[in-house]
């Protein structure tokens, strides 16, 4: 035993000399330093938390920055102020957090760091029962506008389409996923009208799994759905998304036509199979790394929105379909682009509600 | 001369003691060598030490003249050196072929083949006429079967030296002539055998030579031939040991344990005892003789309440305490030493002074207001350990796991002839004890019933049933088959009976 | 008895260096100074008297699982359950928290009763099973977890449904968090909160039960031989269910400390991982209560300065991860190691 101690404190050693060559220390003093903390999943989780570290990473190279991401050990609230408080005794003084579950946490935390901007990102700082609603002078809220992205999804399927059932697959319930089913059915529904496509959705295939993760149900739900006939499903659903997209894809290597929507960011390299094909259609994205990007900007250029609430919606471009995939014809891009003019100008116009909607 | 095994001054020392001291024993080709010693004096460990599970602290040992190393049992496979631990370790819904290449390598191809091992095994075993059934399960064959598996195990593996512990304490009579006929054999067939027991008439029949042990350190070897019973035994414990049993007639006096009719189910559901009647009255002791196996351990059971009865009644001291919980039997003034001591006598992994109380640990004065009296506790143990010489390495706070068999045992029968019980069951209280230990036990035993408690003693050993009982309950196939009183039978007549042949009943 | 509790402390310290060792390792041969790393690991959770706390906190729910598996373990049952008694406890909890308006002397003490039976009920179920029908705990704790799991899902949604969040419940208000201002101040707004006490209280509650008591005689006898229990006149059936009763009020206790202290809501589609972490704090703390407490804090000092130790180095936080995982599971496997040969030296001597 003794002796296994021993040898194991040599190569510790040995090790320790071979590998400390260099100071890791982030220490470069000057450049802004722009920390990250991520919500509940990983940081390829091909969604909020890709998408906020790509727009920091997209920064990094355009700006003199420094970066870093945190990842907290649960996902309560004391887990995300403990990553702030870990940033911010490291030197960091600026923030972006992903997602609606920082709002309670960047409440607190910018009175606590008042030195320090944050940027929340799908969220509105405001305190434990919504009593309080504050925007600190140090920090930005963001909101996307996912119904005109999902809208704008809508009418890219159904033109690609043209015929046959279509279905939806969200993950919990909350108004994100919801407006984006909301804008995918009006999508739909516009193309339907104004441009001849026959797509059926049935109330049976618009389906919440509850949760983010469960890549299992994902699966299941995208065959069952696949089995009574639909062909695009937009998975706006994490992880359970993974799950449909895997399904997608072994049915469209054995030869059949399926096809997912993706969500957040441009999913098409997720639905790559057979080396070029990919069952990713199209994607209804929130520009969430252009809205990192911007902010960082902003700061450096000393014109940091501080205290305001800021939507990303068409008008602004800060949701879209990607520009180009191989899946779509030039046609349909280009149609999706006068659609995507008119609701910039407001001609069309796009309900955030349920209304008389499917869920 | 040449040795096959020689251990030269081999030293072991255990937390708080020294198990071996200086010990040298060698071991000719061919020969039977016992070891000889009182519980405790550190014979498992000189064997465990040969067997590679433990390391010497000092001293050397040399197979075939060659200074050699073992650390491990697979290196003293290798050797040909082989040992029969006194709890087999064989896997029950194996069959005896799967259990004796269980952990050897297929030598070629991917596959163990069983048919080609079972084959081999079966010569083997008719090499050595171990009469063994190969593709048996273990769960389906007797104890003296899954010896002659472990055996064949030994020899499956080329074993030349065959370590027996305490082989024989697990045996019933008939299978100990067995197994001395088997150890002949082997070493007709040029094997040497080193044997431990306690029972000099086995030493006496089937022994070479005999080496000594006592406390640790020995005291030397004898040629068995030239050497009394009663010289080994003085060797072995210092002092001259009577063999003899002391017993004052004595009247019976009232009706302690009465059963009627009793009927128990067997673990396959069917009744492996059938209408069992039989008393036990204070101031006597009861023995049940008959083979193992024969429907004594569901009697047991059923009287302690480990099993649940089918149908009679049994009456402590005119109760009827048939569907009493064993926590009431016992404070009702019953106490048992079991059968299996590691099973249900202790939880070996409990210091000596918690085994101690550990029927009592709840009541005055080992508890007050539900903390345990650890003080109370300590004194009760160090009057047991007093009492009946029971040794270990650090006392009352010795893990019982460490200690001895023997001394396991000596704690338990201290531990329940202390509880001074109305009703003393006592199942083979003197397994695995040395001559001097079973002298004290018989005599502990002699008291209790002196001072006119009752005691139900089963033995499978004959000569204690004759010596210590006033009657004599004979059981065979779940069966009473008649009472005899002691005084007025004999060897014979009780064999007979176990076999099965009645006699008119004495009351 | 002196010198087997320095042994097992002994065994502790030697696995926990060997843990560190293999974190060193990972580091170094990610390209990091180990040296460095481990600095930056323990200041961020010691460095001040706000990251004290703030260990102390994360350690607290640890502490509550940690003794939970212990005991069971020392009775001889294997609680994998404790996640699932933790949440059902934390449940019980939240629902008086939100549903009585009392003042907060009563009110903590109900909400704590209510864990207590709520984590208690979770695992009378496992104990029951095991008695009457002898289905392996193993087995009805995991599925416990999940069902666990399920109902908060459900019915946190349908009871306590935040104004706007489907997805956790309403947070409890201020006067029925075990924080208290006090202490927060005191160190100077960390988490720390009552629940730290409790966990304390409970560790020498066990101990005491374990060691002194004519009951943690009994639990134990039966989880080290069952039959020799029974041959004692113990009543083992009872005794299997009191203990995994016992072991799911702990945990069911600390699943407040969990979501009415640390936290203050309870959300849905997580099942925490502190039941699992609580097997690795009862190896490493050797299965005594204060072992487990000493690991537990151990363990949190990890949690919570692994974030520092991340932010200071260019340690990516997934490697960050890893390093932790192997330090806490490398030492509570290395105590494995030194039982299991124990375990084989002991049976070798069994077979005298
Ligand atoms: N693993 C161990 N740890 C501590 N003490 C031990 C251990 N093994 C044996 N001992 C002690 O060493 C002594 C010798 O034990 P050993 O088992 O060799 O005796 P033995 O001669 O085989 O006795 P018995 O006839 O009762 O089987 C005993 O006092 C026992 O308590
Ligand atoms: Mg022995």
């Amino acid at each position: 035993m003794k002796r296994v101690i021993v040898i194991l404190l040599a190569i510790m050693f040995v090790a320790n000399f071979a590998f400390a060559g260099g100071e890791q220390e982030a220490t470069s003093s000057d450049s802004l330093k722009v920390g990250m903390v991520t919500d509940a999943g990983t940081i390829d989780d091909k969604s909020f938390n890709q998408g906020t570290w790509e727009g920091i990473l997209e920064a990094e190279k355009d700006m003199d920055i420094t970066t870093k991401y945190l990842k907290p050990v649960g996902t309560t609230e004391a887990d995300y102020l403990k990553e702030i408080g870990n940033l911010y005794d490291a030197g960091y003084r600026f923030m972006v957090t992903p997602g609606f579950k920082f709002e309670t946490t960047i409440f607190q935390a910018q009175d606590k760091y008042p030195d320090c901007k944050f940027v929340l990102i799908d969220g509105a700082p405001h305190n434990a029962d919504y009593s309080v609603f504050n925007t600190a002078a140090n920090t930005v809220a963001i909101f996307f506008a996912e119904h005109e992205s999902g809208f704008l999804a809508g009418v890219a399927s159904a033109l690609q389409i043209k015929e046959g059932e279509m279905g939806f697959i969200g993950g919990m319930e909350i108004p994100p996923v919801q407006k984006f089913n909301w804008g995918f059915q009006q999508g739909v529904a516009y193309a339907n009208e104004n441009f001849d496509t026959k797509i059926v959705l049935n109330a049976e295939n618009i389906i919440y799994q509850g949760t983010f993760s469960d890549v299992a149900a994902g699966q299941q739900l995208a065959a069952q759905m696949y089995d009574k006939g639909v062909s695009v499903i937009f998975a706006a659903a994490g992880g359970v998304g993974v799950g449909a997209i895997n399904e997608a894809k072994s049915r469209a290597k054995s030869g059949e036509e399926v096809w997912i929507v993706g969500v957040d960011v441009d999913q098409y390299a997720d639905g790559l199979f057979d080396g070029k094909k990919s069952i990713i259609l199209t994607s209804a994205m929130k520009r969430i790394d252009t809205s990192a990007y911007d902010m960082i900007k902003a700061e450096l250029g000393g014109s940091f929105p501080g205290g305001e609430t800021l939507i990303f919606d068409a008008s602004n471009n800060g949701v879209s379909i990607p520009a180009k995939n191989p899946n779509l014809d030039s046609s349909v891009e280009s149609s999706v682009g006068d659609v995507f003019d008119m609701i910039k100008s407001g001609s069309i116009v796009v309900a955030a509600e349920q209304g008389s909607l499917i869920k | 001369m040449d040795y096959i095994v020689e251990m030269l001054n081999i030293r072991k020392e255990f937390p708080g003691i020294v198990a071996n001291d200086d010990i040298s024993v060698n071991l000719k080709k061919g020969e039977i060598h016992a070891l000889l010693g009182e519980n405790g004096a550190g014979k498992s460990t000189l064997m465990s030490i040969l067997f590679g599970l433990y390391k010497p602290d000092k001293g050397q040992i040399k197979v075939n003249g060659q200074v050699v190393n073992i650390n491990n049992p697979n290196q003293a496979n290798d050797l040909g050196i082989g040992m029969v631990h006194q709890h087999f370790k064989l896997v029950h819904n194996f069959t005896i072929t799967e259990n004796i290449i269980l952990g050897l390598e297929p030598k070629s191809g991917l596959f163990l083949n069983l048919k080609e091992a079972s084959e081999k095994i079966r010569k083997l075993s008719e090499k050595y006429k171990l009469n063994v059934d190969p593709d048996a399960l273990i769960e389906n064959v007797s104890v003296g079967m899954q010896q002659r598996a472990e055996i064949l195990k030994m020899l499956y593996r080329n074993a030349e030296v065959l370590i027996f512990d305490e082989p024989t304490a697990v045996l019933t009579p008939q299978e100990i002539l067995e197994l001395i006929k088997i150890m002949r054999n082997l070493t007709e067939e040029g094997k040497s055998i080193l044997l431990i027991t306690h029972k000099l008439k086995e030493i006496k029949t089937v022994a070479d030579r005999c080496t000594v042990i006592r406390r640790g350190k020995m005291i030397g070897t004898v040629d068995v031939k030239d050497t009394s019973t009663a010289d080994m035994a003085e060797m072995m414990v210092g002092r001259v040991v009577s063999f003899n049993v002391d017993k004052k007639e004595q009247e019976a006096g009232e009706i302690v344990l009465d059963v009627k009719d009793l009927s128990v189910l067997g673990s396959h559901g069917v009744r492996t005892l059938k209408n069992f009647s039989f008393s036990v009255r204070s101031g006597e002791i009861v023995g049940i003789g008959g083979v193992d196996g024969n429907g004594q351990t569901e009697l047991v059971e059923a009287i302690t309440g480990l099993k649940k009865i089918e149908s009679g009644s049994i009456l402590l001291e005119s109760k009827d305490i048939s569907d009493y919980s064993i926590r009431k039997r016992i404070t009702s003034g019953m106490a048992h030493i079991p059968e299996d001591r590691h099973k249900h006598g202790l939880v070996l992994d409990y210091s000596l002074e918690e085994n101690m109380v550990l029927e009592v640990y709840n009541r005055s004065p080992y508890a007050k207001n539900m903390f345990l009296n650890k003080s109370e506790i300590r004194k009760h143990a160090d009057k047991i350990i007093d009492d009946f010489d029971v040794r270990s390495g650090e006392g009352p706070v010795t893990i019982t796991r460490s200690m001895s068999g023997g001394n396991q045992q000596k704690a338990i029968v201290g531990r329940e002839v202390d509880h001074n019980p109305n009703l003393l069951i006592a199942v083979q209280p003197t397994r695995g004890l040395d001559v001097g230990s079973i002298e004290y036990i018989h005599k502990r035993l002699i008291e209790q019933r002196d001072s006119g408690k009752a005691v139900l003693l089963v033995s499978l050993e004959l000569d204690e049933i004759l010596d210590l009982s006033d009657r004599i309950v004979i059981i065979a196939g779940g069966e009473k088959v008649g009472t005899v009183n002691a005084s007025e039978t004999n060897e014979n007549e009780v064999g007979l009976m176990m076999a099965g042949v009645g006699k008119g009943d004495t009351p | 008895m002196k010198i087997k509790i320095n042994k097992q402390l002994y065994i502790g310290l030697i696995s926990v260096l060997l843990g560190l060792i293999a974190g060193a390792i990972l580091m170094a041969f990610t390209g990091n100074n180990p040296f460095l790393g481990y600095s930056y690991l323990f200041r961020g959770g010691l460095m001040n008297i706000e990251r004290i706390g703030n260990t102390l906190a994360t350690a607290t729910p640890l502490i509550f699982t940690g003794l939970s598996v212990a005991f069971a373990f020392k009775t001889g049952l294997f609680n994998i359950g404790a996640s699932g008694q933790m949440l059902f406890g934390g449940l019980c909890a939240t629902a008086v928290a939100l549903t009585f308006n009392i003042p907060r002397e009563l009110l903590l003490p109900l909400m704590m009763m209510a864990a207590i039976l709520g984590g208690g009920f979770w695992a009378l179920i496992p104990g029951l099973l095991k008695a009457k029908f002898n289905v392996h705990e193993v087995v009805s704790t995991i599925m416990m977890n999940w069902i666990a799991y399920w109902t908060i899902y459900y019915s946190v949604p349908a009871f306590f449904k935040g104004e706007f969040l489907e997805t956790e419940s309403r947070s409890i208000p201020e006067f029925a968090s075990l924080k208290a201002e006090w202490l927060t101040n005191l160190f100077n707004g960390s988490f720390i909160n009552y629940g730290l006490f409790l966990a304390i209280a409970s560790v020498v509650i066990i101990a005491i039960i374990l060691n002194k008591t004519v009951l943690g005689f009994e639990l134990k006898a039966a989880g080290y031989n069952r039959f020799g229990a029974e041959y004692a006149g113990m009543r083992v059936d009872t005794n299997i269910v009191l203990s995994m009763v016992i072991a799911g009020a702990l945990a069911g206790l600390g699943g407040a400390t969990y979501y009415v202290g640390y936290a203050s809501n309870i959300q849905i589609g997580v099942l925490p991982t502190l039941g699992f972490d609580g097997i690795a704090a009862a190896l490493l703390g050797g299965l005594n209560p204060y072992g487990v407490m000493a690991a537990s804090i151990f363990f949190g000092i990890f949690h919570s300065g692994k974030g520092f130790m991340n932010a200071m180095t260019s340690i990516p936080p997934e490697i960050g991860d890893t390093i932790i995982a192997t330090i806490i599971y490398f030492a509570a496997t290395s105590v494995l190691i030194e039982r299991a040969m124990a375990i084989v030296s002991k049976k070798v001597k069994g077979e005298n």
